[in-house]
């Protein structure tokens, strides 16, 4: 009650304040703070309801930005939801490096020649089976209907990869915050990993396919050394980070929270400011703390206890509050369609994937639902394609957006059931509970 | 969470620290290595020092690090961190006790006393030198009064009765600027000149903010589930208050004031797990803090000019203030209680920052100018000027 109570308080401040306000497309530093305020709070009361109903929290920070964001009810105006989006980078990288803490390569080694062939298989299905499917469909969809014979088969092929792509972020900060741990999680984090890599690949590829076929003058420009330098130097630049975070958390070992997150900061922005790829680097930071130079005691976990809360909550509520959900009125007959056909290849390509493999079992049967989401990556790849192709590539963002609206409203959900089903929920604490327990029993009261 | 890993986090004995021996075993010069003085973490080196300058360097008069693009962005941090503050000088303001309402008095009359020398001196000298300010003398001559009245008790390893009451003053005498600077902040703002009933009725607004919103959080921090959600509700409240009143062009640091009172006066342990929880995040925002302040100063001629007077007013008022403040049976030395409060610690930085924010003119950019120059110069002071040494407490 006395929540519900400060949510109606923090809800009528925030909106007498925007509304009060003469400029209401107001913007810059005030409008970010009072933005961060509202979201961390009030999304998280909003996620904390939607655990009650047993659904994951992450949803109800995106229903908290849908309905509080400008296209729905408009407590936030238009510039303070794009100023939410100061910490994407920040949370993806955060995000990553947390997926990167929790995979042991010894601990998965057994199962990593399984997984790997279970995820090539189910990729490799899902991107031929969605390259033809467009490749029939395409004078009936809304991009780029009049094209035919080689530049539609390189459309085509662009499409499907993009519609292939899976959210690493989201799956990965489900597992997080359901605080899940067990052969699912695992498997989910391995085949996201892997298909971001793999998705790296084949859009490089589809694009420079797509600029030849079109007859840009783009085509063929360092396209081999561009993706070693993303792949690669991703990995060695978060490799060179994470050394030095596991020297400093090993020698140092003071004000961990503030240095996570500069490590954070540095892989986004840093990184992203040399073409890195921020998700691989930070993922391959958190491998090597993990792997190569586990940190002693517990002030590692409880800084990422202490940064990822935050952060998730102001990613999601930001992903939620510029949800164009105009879009779906434009396009939705036609991303529906095309979401029902992603979620039931998902689900066809994953139990071939799996039989492939030999993997068996709850894991592998219900790895689907972890894999549906679409977010960050997908987007992305979209703006690019736009910002190459401004005359037919923003029909084909409208369609994108659309398509991520439903994934994010529907990925999420599915994937925490899942996680419930595989009883991998609060795993994570039960693992580390004695040790927690005596942490908990030093405390200061 | 381990007793050792609370110091990490919360500050406290510093492992390298501890490793550097202390001032008394010798090699004196070995202190300016302990890396929590460096960092400005104490109160050894005044973080105003060390960051206003770095500030400078990285600002557009110099190398542009800090352009006015990436400022503009900062103010968001800027606004927290005022809020921030506020909510620090309220949860200091717990009157229940004798000796706290003692100290509060104290604490205001010496901050009335500076505010109003401080004010007066230079509003004479303003209308007598004809500074082309592009604002009231009277507003800019109240404006640096309100920064020269704070003071923050520095020496901290002195532990003498008279630098342990200093230390009480130095805490309470915030308030009162900062309730004046609530209203500076609306007559400031608005384009034509503002009624005093109007502002009184803006100051009212601020108040109500602060205790709407520090209502709300009150109702939060207790029933968080976890420590990781009471951060986020506390750092949610802090970025609220101090967002909404900044969007309203209101004082970040009186609604800030209001919800720390709040939190004291209300049931409960809500002012206590604040402080711990703004003590781990307040450093790297006023790190912030002071890196735009240094950065947003022009060393015009009208800043040169009003700093050094400043200085000399500002140190004759707190010698003068503290003297008066002991007539309120504070049990200290009358000509030493001044001299500890030399030290005008960040928050006057800090008021003249926002002030800025709020009216960006030639005029206030030298206000803000003269009380950073004034700033470092009387922390020189006081360096020099010690008190005499008292036996510890």
């Amino acid at each position: 009650m006395s929540r519900l109570l400060a949510l109606a308080i923090i809800v009528a401040t925030t909106a007498v304040v925007t509304h009060a306000s003469a400029a209401t497309g107001r913007g810059g530093g005030p409008g970010t703070a009072l933005a961060i305020g509202f979201a961390l709070i009030a999304a998280s009361l909003t996620g904390e309801l939607f655990e009650r109903f047993r659904l994951p929290r992450i949803s109800g920070y995106l229903l908290f930005g849908v309905v509080c964001g400008p296209f729905v009810g408009a407590i936030l105006t238009p510039a303070m939801a794009r100023e939410l989006q100061i910490v994407n980078g920040v949370a993806i990288a955060l995000i990553a490096f947390i997926a990167g803490l929790e995979i042991n390569v010894v601990r998965l080694r057994p199962q990593l020649r399984a997984m790997m062939t279970m995820g090539g298989v189910m990729l490799a299905l899902m991107w031929v089976s969605l390259s033809l499917l467009f490749f029939l469909a395409w004078p009936w969809l809304p991009i780029l209907p009049d094209v035919d014979g080689l530049a539609r088969a390189a459309l085509s092929t662009l499409v499907a990869t993009v519609t292939v792509s899976f959210s690493p972020t989201v799956s990965i900060a489900v597992i997080t915050e359901s605080r899940a741990r067990g052969p699912l999680s695992e498997l989910v984090l391995a085949l996201v990993v892997l298909a971001d890599l793999m998705l790296i690949l084949l859009f490089t590829l589809s694009m420079e396919g797509v600029r030849f076929a079109l007859g840009s003058s783009q085509a063929g420009h360092g396209i081999l050394s561009g993706l070693a330098w993303e792949i690669f130097g991703s990995f060695a630049f978060g490799g060179i980070v994470g050394a030095c975070f596991a020297f400093y958390l090993r020698y140092v070992g003071r004000e961990v929270t503030v240095m996570l997150l500069g490590v954070a900061i540095l892989l986004s922005q840093v990184g992203g400011a040399l073409h890195f790829e921020p998700l691989l680097a930070a993922l391959a930071a958190g491998l090597v703390v993990e792997n190569i130079a586990p940190p002693e005691g517990d002030a590692l976990r409880l800084a990422v206890e202490r940064g990822a809360l935050p952060v998730l909550v102001l990613f999601f509520a930001a992903a939620g509050a510029n949800l164009h959900i105009g879009a779906l009125a434009d396009v939705g007959v036609f991303a529906v369609a095309i979401v029902t056909v992603r979620m039931v290849l998902i689900y066809g390509s994953a139990k071939a994937g799996a039989r492939v493999a030999g993997l068996a079992g709850e894991a592998p049967s219900l790895a689907w639902m972890g894999l549906v989401s679409q977010a960050g990556v997908t987007l992305g790849l979209a703006i690019l394609i736009n910002t190459e192709f401004p005359d037919w590539g923003g029909n084909l963002y409208a369609l994108i957006v659309a398509m991520i609206t439903l994934h994010e409203i529907v990925g999420p959900i599915l994937f925490r059931s899942a996680l419930t089903r595989a009883r991998e929920v609060g795993r994570m604490d039960l693992v580390e509970s004695p040790e927690r327990r005596a942490a908990d029993a030093e405390a200061p009261a | 969470m381990s007793r050792q890993e609370d110091w990490r986090e919360v500050g406290g004995v510093d492992a390298l620290d501890a490793a550097i021996p202390r001032a008394s075993h010798g090699l004196p010069w070995l202190q300016r290595l302990r890396t929590r003085a460096a960092l400005g973490l104490t109160p050894v080196v005044a973080p105003a020092v060390l960051f206003v300058p770095i500030g400078t360097a990285l600002g557009p008069s110099f190398i542009n690090v800090l352009s006015p693009t990436v400022l503009s962005h900062l103010d968001a941090v800027v606004a927290v961190a005022l809020a921030v503050l506020g909510v620090f000088a309220g949860l200091a303001l717990d009157l229940r006790s004798q000796r706290n309402r003692r100290l509060f008095t104290a604490a205001s009359v010496e901050a009335i006393v500076t505010l109003l020398l401080v004010s007066a001196a230079l509003f004479v000298l303003l209308a007598a030198w004809r500074l082309p300010m592009g604002l009231s003398h009277g507003l800019v001559a109240l404006t640096l009064g309100l920064c020269a009245s704070v003071s923050s008790a520095g020496g901290a390893d002195d532990a003498s009765p008279t630098h342990a009451v200093a230390a009480g003053i130095a805490d309470l005498d915030d308030v009162l600027p900062i309730v004046v600077s609530g209203l500076l902040v609306v007559m400031l703002g608005s384009a034509s000149p503002v009624p005093v009933w109007s502002s009184v009725a803006w100051l009212f607004r601020t108040i109500a903010l602060g205790i709407a919103i520090g209502t709300a959080g009150w109702l939060l921090f207790e029933r968080a589930h976890s420590r990781a959600e009471r951060n986020v509700f506390i750092a949610g409240t802090v970025a609220l208050i101090g967002g909404t009143a900044s969007f309203l062009d209101l004082s970040p640091l009186l609604a800030g004031l209001m919800a720390g009172l709040l939190w004291v006066w209300l049931p409960g342990h809500a002012d206590r797990v604040v402080g711990i929880d703004l003590q781990r995040v307040q450093h790297p925002l006023i790190v912030v803090l002071l890196l735009v302040a240094g950065a947003s100063c022009e060393f015009s001629r009208q800043a040169l000019w009003l700093s050094g007077p400043l200085v000399l007013f500002r140190l004759t008022g707190k010698l003068m203030g503290g003297w008066l403040a002991t007539r309120g049976q504070v049990p200290v030395t009358a000509s030493q209680l001044g001299l500890h409060l030399i030290a005008p610690g960040l928050l006057g930085i800090a008021v003249a920052l926002h002030l800025l924010q709020v009216v960006r003119t030639p005029g206030m950019t030298a206000v803000l100018t003269a009380v950073v120059i004034a700033t470092l110069a009387s922390e020189a002071l006081a360096l020099v000027l010690r008190p005499s040494e008292e036996p510890p407490a």
